[in-house]
């Protein structure tokens, strides 16, 4: 479904992906872990060409990337993105950033829209905030709607960059129910976090990246039990 | 000698200045029209991920705003008839003011789209949307309210830069009080009652556009 080879990434001097190649099968559940700066968001935000890489090629769905405007706009709307900061368009009401996407994009007809994204809240659990404002709105809840509004798109694939870093402790709980859900019906999912309960439980795969690599991966069983590479090690010894 | 003002006259000439006074609002708001939608393009093309638009946009300020407005102006009515390009005196003041004020507003634009933070243009993107829906549906109407108070700033400028459209032959303010005064040899009289006129719409537009935008700030 994904299928990465070869990526390389500088930002100037700076080299953030080195040669890093991936494979990930339709409905897998990908973690992502690595100190600060490792290269995370990088590679995940060149997973729907945000971030354009240097060399390497992404395809997906047998699609290879390039920077052709149909082309990516396309593909981008097959693949949901959950930020760190929600990034919820303030000026529009929880529902009506939902179904943004499915009217500008898919130009789906309002009445549809309506219909889905009202059903997408009631699965986040938020349907009685459809005429908030996301300023109204707990943290968690923002990230909620953030998630109805990707899934509004009916993606394959669904990419999460630290979706609970700026919440308060006791938020992350209603989020991370919200993606083990996803993740159970099936949802190829590619999420960065140091939520390790959530890896543990809900992971396919592990990856460790560090200074752009990917120095281990495997199952959630065999990496957090032994993890091979010392760096990893150190790593889990001090986030566990 | 002190402030011997001929009331009884002002008062006679004063509708003759408030004819002057419509023209000059007609110009400025012709102006800030025409200017916002030339600023808005100029704007765009300037922080497009395009690098032929930048350097298009760039040339626009460098040249709109280099060049004294009264300079254009002159330039617009007097020089281009001898290419075979000719304006009314109105026409061409409306097309002076609007390109000049379209570089300031450009600006403006500009700094109120940058203000925007980073996360909702890649949010947007990520849903699919191309970069002009992104902008329209998203950047742009998050900017309205931060834009009101230069946009303010910005007309009242405009209101007062009418009074150089006088030099090409324009009879708005300033020139229907230059015209009365010389035929009447009544300076004094029409030339301060023109600028409290001046006094009286920048004033009144002030206090239109800060109403506007504690209106503004009260919606959100
Ligand atoms: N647009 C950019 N321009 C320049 N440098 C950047 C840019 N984006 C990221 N970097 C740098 O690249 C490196 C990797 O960044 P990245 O955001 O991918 O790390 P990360 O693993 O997600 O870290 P964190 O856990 O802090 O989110 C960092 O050193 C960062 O400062
Ligand atoms: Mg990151």
């Amino acid at each position: 479904m994904i299928h990465v080879s070869d990526l390389d990434k500088s930002f100037g001097q700076l080299h953030v992906l080195n040669n890093i190649s991936l494979d990930i099968a339709p409905g897998e559940v990908i973690v992502i872990i690595g100190p600060s700066g490792s290269g995370k968001s990088t590679l995940l935000r060149c997973l729907n060409y945000l971030e354009v890489p240097d060399s390497g090629s992404i395809a997906i769905d047998g699609e290879i990337l390039t920077l052709h405007t149909q082309d990516i706009t396309r593909i981008r709307s097959k693949i949901g993105m959950v930020f760190q900061r929600f990034n919820l368009f303030p000026h529009m009401t929880v529902l009506e950033n939902v179904i943004e996407g499915p009217l500008t994009v898919k130009k789906t007809a309002r009445a549809e829209a309506v219909k889905k994204g009202e059903a997408l809240l009631e699965k986040v659990g938020l349907a009685d905030k459809r005429a908030a404002r996301p300023s109204q709105l707990s943290g968690g809840q923002q990230q909620r709607v953030a998630i109805a509004r990707a899934l509004a798109m009916e993606p394959a694939i669904m990419l999460f960059d630290e979706p609970t870093s700026a919440l308060d402790p006791e938020l992350v709980g209603e989020v991370l129910v919200v993606m083990k859900a996803l993740a159970k019906e099936g949802m190829t999912m590619v999420v960065v976090t140091h939520e390790m309960g959530f890896a543990r439980e809900v992971a396919d795969r592990v990856l460790f990246i560090d200074e752009g690599q990917i120095l281990e991966e495997g199952s959630p069983e065999e990496f957090f039990r032994a993890p091979k590479n010392e760096r990893a090690q150190a790593f889990l010894s001090k986030i566990l | 000698m002190g402030l011997d003002l001929d009331l009884a006259y002002i008062i006679r000439v004063l509708p003759l200045l408030l004819k002057g006074a419509v023209t000059t609002v007609e110009l400025a708001v012709l102006a800030i029209i025409f200017g916002t939608l030339i600023g808005l393009v100029i704007a765009l093309a300037k922080i497009a991920p395009y690098p032929l638009l930048n350097i298009l946009g760039r040339i626009y300020t460098w040249v709109f705003r280099g060049i004294p407005l009264l300079v254009q102006l002159i330039f617009i009515y007097y020089a281009l008839p001898a290419v075979g390009i000719e304006f009314t005196s109105f026409q061409a003041a409306v097309i002076g003011m609007s390109l000049c004020g379209g570089a300031y507003i450009a600006e403006i634009i500009r700094s109120g789209i940058l203000s925007i933070d980073k996360g909702q243009m890649e949010a947007a993107l990520s849903l699919g949307m191309t970069y002009a829906q992104a902008m329209r549906r998203v950047i742009i109407p998050q900017t309205y309210r931060r834009l009101i108070p230069p946009m303010g700033n910005e007309f009242i400028s405009l209101t007062k830069d009418t009074a150089l459209v006088s030099s090409i032959a324009m009879t708005e303010l300033l020139r229907q009080a230059q015209l009365r005064a010389a035929a009447d040899f009544k300076p004094m009289e029409m030339y301060f009652a023109a600028a409290v006129l001046y006094l009286v719409l920048t004033t009144f537009f002030t206090l239109v556009f800060s109403k506007l935008e504690s209106k503004l700030a009260l919606i959100d």
